[in-house]
């Protein structure tokens, strides 16, 4: 456990001294200030929903832009670069190495989202609006669509190179958020082969439509509690077997 | 007792291009004993850095066993045993040196006073006292060289081994690595360490074997070097009567002359007494007298050598029973 602690202090820091991080984060909050700014402009809608909802779909799209493009790097640079070695040399697990590379980017994303979650509740209030429940498990529920992401990273980045763990990663993400509609679509085909090829890809996909409550914070809907824990428990799941997916890739690997 | 054993390994990897297997490492054995330094020699594209790659885990062999301190090499736990310095290291340079030292402690097993106090201790014995706070970034070559030092034995291993550890650095980086691996090897720590500089590894190894296409084709004792030179000893001489070379031609292999001065191969060990009496008594001064005895270089060339020939041999015999088939 001390050593996944080490390793995943040590991605944080790289994180944190790295330039990549600011740069989102600063974008975020332009962003979400500007919301603010440029509300007034809009009509028959109330000011303090338009913030709440630019500023939940800004959250969610820096954060896991910051998960892909941070952890696309993730494994590949350390074993280009050969630090890696410093790491795998010594009584080190693969599995605590990529575990201790999860966890740190995780650190890392806890603090962007909180960072932008503050700036964007001040610009909330300012606007006349409140805090509200809805908000806070939208928020929750972005991070741990974050997680889920950020997992794919480090799945993919264990076989392949950043480019292309990137693009990887990008098309996942948007065919997780259809996953949904994949079901829709499966049914219109009966049965058959493509509708088990379909059925087949909506398993495997990560359905991220439901890490998405934005509609359900900006308009006060009420929610359940179970379903977020269900959804915490979920994307738990599939972050873990990801996980044990990239150690089985990463167990085999021989660092020529 | 043997620190580590390397018992037949073979490796080998899928050409990229004809798909065929291609064997890197056959057969490799050998071992280093404790508080021994074991200098790993041969030319480009031998096998060297894959064999070091195997025996710290970062690959896997085809086939045989690699044991330290009787522990397998693929349990992790005898991993701590092993302090690595790699061959043009790279370090996480968003870590002060302080940072990246504790890192590596802590991913040891090290905790507490006494990872910090080890870490000063060998910050200071590398040199880089007044760069502890700088980060690895900053760093020049010889620096990081000396960084991946510390790091190596920051856990106090018992095996120590290091793949061109004198890469980068200035004279006096040298002989500060070579004076810290002797303090090390006083301590009884086994160092197993393959480089270029073969001056370096003559200065401080008791042994060396010397890899070619992946099989060990010597292992030379530094001490075996004198016998290697079949007990012959060089004589210099000076103030000696040129016209009298002549006469002591029945104990010496060679006589060179150089101005005054006069380089004497005696034959035998047995006759050097009779030659520098021989000298003496003609009013010569007798300048040094010393073993001859090759260079690890002289060897290592000419035991390569010895190789490509024998490889040359076989390819030829080989055609030649081809051309008589035909």
């Amino acid at each position: 456990m001390a050593r996944i602690k080490n390793i995943a202090l040590n991605t944080f820091r790289e994180s944190i001294r790295g330039k990549l991080l600011y740069i989102v984060l600063i974008f975020g909050v332009i962003l979400i200030v500007s919301t603010y700014i440029l509300s007034p402009l809009s009509v028959g809608a109330a000011k303090d929903k338009i913030i709440t909802d630019v500023g939940l779909a800004f959250i969610s799209f820096f954060g896991v832009m910051t998960a892909v493009i941070a952890g696309s790097t993730l494994v590949n640079k350390e074993v280009d670069k050969k630090a890696i070695y410093m790491v795998l040399t010594r009584p080190v697990s693969r599995l605590q190495y990529l575990l201790g590379k999860f966890f740190g980017i995780m650190t890392a994303l806890i603090l962007m989202v909180v960072a932008m979650s503050v700036v964007m509740g001040v610009v909330i209030v300012i606007g006349g609006g409140s805090i509200t429940e809805g908000i806070l498990a939208a928020l929750f529920l972005s991070f741990i669509e974050m997680a889920v992401i950020c997992s794919v990273v480090l799945f993919f980045s264990t076989f392949t190179t950043p480019i292309l763990t990137f693009f990887f990663t990008i098309c996942l993400f948007a065919a997780g958020s259809l996953s949904s509609d994949l079901r829709v679509f499966a049914e219109k085909f009966g049965s058959g082969t493509m509708k088990i090829i379909i059925d087949l890809f909506y398993y495997i996909l990560p359905n991220l439509k439901l890490f998405n409550l934005r509609h359900e914070a900006v308009h006060g809907i009420a929610f359940q509690y179970s379903d977020i824990l269900l959804t915490t428990v979920y994307a738990a799941i599939y972050s873990s077997v990801i996980i044990y997916f990239s150690y089985l890739v990463f167990s085999k690997k021989e660092f020529v | 007792m043997d620190i580590l054993n390397v018992e037949n390994i073979r490796k080998s990897y899928r050409n990229n291009i004809s798909f065929r297997k291609e064997e890197v490492l056959r057969d490799l054995s050998f071992f280093a004993g404790e508080g021994e330094i074991l200098g790993f020699l041969g030319p480009n594209g031998a096998g060297k850095t894959t064999t070091i790659k195997i025996i710290v885990g970062l690959i896997r062999p085809d086939s045989g066993k690699i044991t330290i301190l009787g522990n397998s090499v693929s349990e992790r736990q005898t991993r701590s045993m092993i302090g690595f310095l790699p061959e043009n290291p790279f370090f996480y340079p968003h870590l002060t040196l302080e940072e990246f030292l504790v890192f590596c402690g802590k991913m040891s097993g090290m905790k507490g006073k006494k990872l910090k106090v080890r870490m000063e201790s060998m910050i200071d014995r590398v040199g880089l006292a007044r760069h502890k706070k700088k980060r690895l970034s900053t760093f020049s070559k010889g620096m990081i060289q000396r960084a991946g030092l510390a790091q190596a034995v920051i856990h106090d291993p018992d095996l120590l081994i290091l793949d061109e550890p004198f890469s980068g650095l200035d004279p006096l980086g040298r002989k500060m690595v070579r004076d810290f691996l002797l303090e090390l090897k006083g301590r009884g720590k086994t160092i197993f360490f393959s480089s270029h500089i073969l001056s370096d590894m003559e200065a401080l190894c008791d042994r060396a074997s010397i890899i070619r296409e992946g099989v060990i084709i010597k292992n030379v004792g530094l001490d075996e070097l004198f016998i290697m030179g079949k007990g012959k000893v060089e004589v210099t001489a000076r103030g000696y009567p040129e016209s009298m070379t002549g006469e002591i031609n029945q104990f010496t292999d060679s006589v060179k002359r150089s101005g005054d001065e006069m380089l004497i191969v005696v034959k035998r060990q047995e006759y050097v007494r009779s030659v520098i009496q021989y000298l003496l008594n003609n009013g010569a001064e007798v300048m040094r007298v010393a073993g001859v005895q090759p260079s690890l270089e002289e060897v290592f060339v000419s035991e390569v050598a010895a190789g490509e020939n024998r490889n040359k041999k076989s390819i030829t015999g080989e055609l030649s029973r081809v051309e008589t088939s035909v």
